[in-house]
């Protein structure tokens, strides 16, 4: 049985569709890449399933159950967590801190007292490999380090479906491989994940299946190399000439 | 012919609402300050308005262009030097300033001038004439006629003046109006500066009205933020579409509950629409 | 943690001394004290909602207000003993501000600011116009010989509602409030409840306010509208906990400290100026010390360059 499953979600503001009839079916244990030209819905689609925003249309269920029109906080609660596309720290709090809230509150209402909160929090930091920053405050970090930060932050949660909005945004090569490790060990773990990226190679290397959104709708979905490759992403991202081109 | 009458008298107390929410929606929808200092603007230019009949004997009205030129600098200079200091720190601290300016000028206007009622009462104060039973003073017709001009005047200057459109740049893009050269410093005390002068013409015409004390304003600061969200924020239109409404919500009030009530109305209202609708009246959704 | 103990020694010193010498002070002296209690106490309580919550009320004189005129009905009408009056006065509050929180806290930036500056007044002109409360005439405790009373009631409360800032510092419910303050998205997606979260932080912040007020009535005496349903408490208590530092513990009992001190001494010896340089003092910890002494004292730094820093990141 999938783990997430998406029916029909659409988000209408006003007279737009930013998504509209959006369904997949997310299995157990797998990575699904999430592409599409900027604009195609892919964020709004994550707001919808994490109950930031509500739907307008369709049903999405986690383990069989619906979820729609849950709030967020419950639905992160559930196991379902996401990180955001432009990274919400708390300023004011140090790393370890940041960490912390994510243990406190996470899956079936995280940890109770803050002696176990901050000893999750420390095993998390040290995973992302950002121990050392643990009481440094979290406004000062450089944007990897924020991106880890941001991560952290939502594992530990504790979740079991995570949704990774464009984690790569800003990293320089050698980072970006560096993360593309980390989302591995993050799944050998046993979190499902949805990756939103723009970086291709990482998409190709890190996903077990790839999902296309255009317009609000979706345009395909299947193996990496058959997506990536279809004649119709190319013309999504590049425009008709060039994807005639490519297959002169 | 009391419905009428109660009508009219809404209407005519509106237009001054009216012009006192416009100075104010012009600053929160420009520069996101909460003035609340306005209601001393307003006194102020109730006081200055005061003095130059009493002392001089200057018309209330003709002194009015003079009020409002005293009171534009004085906002343009409050803005310039002390609040573009703080013009972009979190909401709730711009809020506390002009608190604090609030109660320097309020204080400093009890030192000054005592705290002793005062009215200005010019010969033709008592006159009034009756239209099918309806009474009307002539200067409350000519106040509402006041406002009325102001108002078109000003929304004249933000729609077809180079200056106007210079404000209504920095209002929507801070950065993007910099880079096209607009110095934003002066621009936002501009735009203070105006909605000083609009409070300042607001208390000139208030004082013909009512009686003028340090502390008249407050109250004011209150119901210009009513209508000001009552009419939508940002939107000028609204501003003196909102005035109305509260005019003669309060007229009603007064006479079929009792005049204790208009102000615990006013407030209430404010909160209902706060909650239910805070994009106000005429304000655009989201 | 151990950078809490000198602290901690302190306030426990000073707990002991104020516990054991009201009687050996001038009568004056007891009067300021509990003025500076109280204002102390409003500043701690105004800091749950503000300064954790980062959600700047603007009007919770009303729910001083509103203890102060329940603990005084009940005492007057109902003739109730002060310590269940008292009670019923903080559950009243309490119970108002939850009523009150739950449309207003979903509204952002000055638009709760302005909501809750709009309670406070509405709540006055329904008062006034309430025969129950006495309207505009207000309503006459029955008179008590000693202040003493009084001064350890108000520490009491002081000593509450700092005890409820300390918990919320190191507790998982505070923990929730600060996110919601840092960022409320993030919050809400880490799992934390925040509509609930707010509320219960609203509500216990104005009933710690109105228990504040339930003493004032008795120690003052009379009350009326005008003089209970004050805008300058209510930014006393914000410009308190602001000066001191919105968001520690100690911040707001220093901030009141300071100022009250500097407020008394100066409407002594400039009656007319006091409320003027009270404004005064607004502006100049707005535009200087937005964050507070608390942490200029954690920073061990008093440089001038820390005074302007704030310009460089708010002037336009």
């Amino acid at each position: 049985m999938a783990i997430l499953e998406a029916q029909g979600v659409t988000k209408r503001f006003g007279g737009l569709a930013a998504v509209s009839g959006v369904s997949f079916n997310l299995g157990d244990g797998e990575i699904l890449g999430l592409i599409g030209p900027n604009g195609s819905g892919k964020t709004t689609l994550v707001n919808v399933i994490t109950g930031a925003l509500s739907s307008s249309d369709g049903d999405v269920r986690f383990r069989g159950d619906s979820i729609r029109g849950l709030a967020s906080h419950e639905i992160g609660r559930l196991g379902v967590g996401r990180t955001f596309q432009i990274v919400k720290p708390f300023r004011n709090l140090t790393v370890l801190e940041n960490v912390m809230v994510g243990a406190l509150f996470g899956a079936r209402g995280g940890a109770r007292a803050l002696s176990e909160a901050r000893r999750q929090a420390e095993r998390v930091l040290e995973f992302v490999a950002l121990a050392h920053l643990a009481d440094a405050s979290a406004d000062g970090l450089n944007v990897p380090e924020r991106k880890r930060m941001e991560l952290a932050r939502a594992l530990a949660m504790r979740p079991t479906v995570l949704f990774l909005d464009e984690v790569m945004a800003g990293l320089n090569p050698a980072e970006i491989d560096a993360a593309v490790v980390l989302i591995k060990q993050i799944r050998d773990r046993g979190i499902t994940l949805v990756v939103i990226e723009h970086v291709m190679k990482a998409i190709r290397d890190l996903s077990d299946r790839i999902m296309v959104l255009y317009h609000g709708e979706k345009l395909t979905e299947g193996l990496p190399h058959q997506v990536l490759n279809d004649p119709d992403v190319v013309a999504a991202y590049l425009g008709r000439r060039f994807a005639e081109q490519s297959h002169a | 012919m009391l419905l009428t009458q109660v009508l009219v008298n809404g209407i005519l107390l509106g237009g001054l609402y009216g012009i006192m929410a416009l100075g104010m929606s012009l600053i929160w929808g420009v520069m996101n300050i909460v003035n609340v200092a306005h209601g001393a603007l307003i006194m102020l230019g109730a006081y200055l308005t005061f003095w130059t009949f009493t002392l001089w004997g200057w018309d209330p009205f003709l002194s009015l262009p003079v009020t409002i030129g005293v009171l534009f600098v004085y906002g343009y200079v409050l803005q310039r030097f002390l609040l573009n200091l703080i013009v972009r720190a979190q909401l709730f601290l711009t809020l506390l300033i002009t608190f604090g300016v609030e109660v320097v000028m309020v204080n400093l206007a009890r030192i000054a001038w005592s705290s002793d009622l005062r009215q200005v009462s010019p010969d033709y104060a008592a006159a009034n004439f009756s239209v099918r039973g309806i009474t009307v003073p002539y200067v409350r017709l000519w106040v509402f006629c006041a406002t009325m001009v102001l108002s078109v005047l000003f929304l004249l200057v933000l729609e077809k003046t180079r200056l106007g459109l210079a404000i209504r740049a920095t209002s929507e893009e801070l950065r993007a109006a910099r880079l096209t050269g607009i110095p934003v410093a002066h621009v936002y005390a501009v735009t203070f500066g105006l909605g000083a002068a609009l409070a300042g013409a607001a208390g000139g015409l208030w004082g013909m009205l009512f009686p003028i004390t340090p502390v008249m304003g407050g109250a004011l600061t209150l119901k210009s933020f009513v209508v000001a969200v009552l009419g939508g924020l940002g939107t000028m239109m609204g501003a003196i579409v909102g005035g109305l409404v509260l005019g003669i919500a309060e007229s009603f009030t007064a006479t079929y509950l009792g005049p204790t009530y208009p102000n615990a109305i006013s407030f209430g209202l404010l909160v209902l629409i706060l909650i239910f609708r805070p994009t106000g009246l005429l304000g655009r959704r989201g | 943690m151990a950078g809490d103990r000198i602290p901690i020694a302190l306030g426990a010193a000073a707990l002991l001394i104020l516990v054991a010498t009201p009687g050996l002070l001038s009568p004056f002296l007891v009067q300021f004290l509990i003025n500076l209690f109280m204002l102390a106490a409003l500043a701690e309580s105004w800091n749950i909602i503000g300064g954790f919550t980062g959600y700047a009320s603007f009007g919770n004189v009303a729910f001083f207000g509103v203890g102060a005129y329940a603990t005084g009905v009940l005492l007057t009408t109902a003739e109730l003993p002060f310590a269940l009056a008292l009670a019923a006065g903080g559950i009243a509050a309490a119970v108002f501000a939850a009523l009150v929180g739950m449309p207003i806290l979903r509204l952002k930036g000055h638009y709760f600011a302005i909501a809750t500056l709009g309670v406070a007044e509405t709540t006055r002109e329904i008062v006034y116009n309430l025969r129950i409360t006495g309207g505009g005439t207000g309503l006459t405790m029955p008179i008590s010989r000693s202040p003493l009373p009084f001064y350890y009631l108000m520490l009491s409360i002081l000593l509450a509602t700092t005890l409820v800032n300390w918990w919320l510092s190191s507790s998982r419910f505070g923990y929730g409030l600060i996110a919601i303050r840092e960022d409320e998205d993030a919050a809400a997606a880490m799992g934390i409840n925040t509509p609930l979260y707010k509320t219960i932080a609203f509500s216990v912040s104005g009933g710690l306010a109105g228990l504040v007020g339930g003493v004032f009535a008795y120690w003052i005496t009379f009350i009326d509208p005008e003089g209970v349903f004050k805008v300058s408490t209510t930014i006393q208590m914000i410009i308190m906990a602001v000066f001191g530092g919105a968001g520690t513990v100690a911040g707001p009992l220093l901030g009141a400290l300071v100022l009250s001190s500097v407020s008394e001494f100066l409407s002594t010896q400039l009656v007319s100026l006091a409320e003027l340089v009270n404004g005064l003092i607004v502006i100049l910890v707005v535009l200087f010390m937005p964050r507070g002494l608390a942490e200029m004292i954690r920073k061990r730094q008093f440089s001038l360059r820390d005074f302007a820093r704030n310009f460089r990141e708010y002037r336009v």
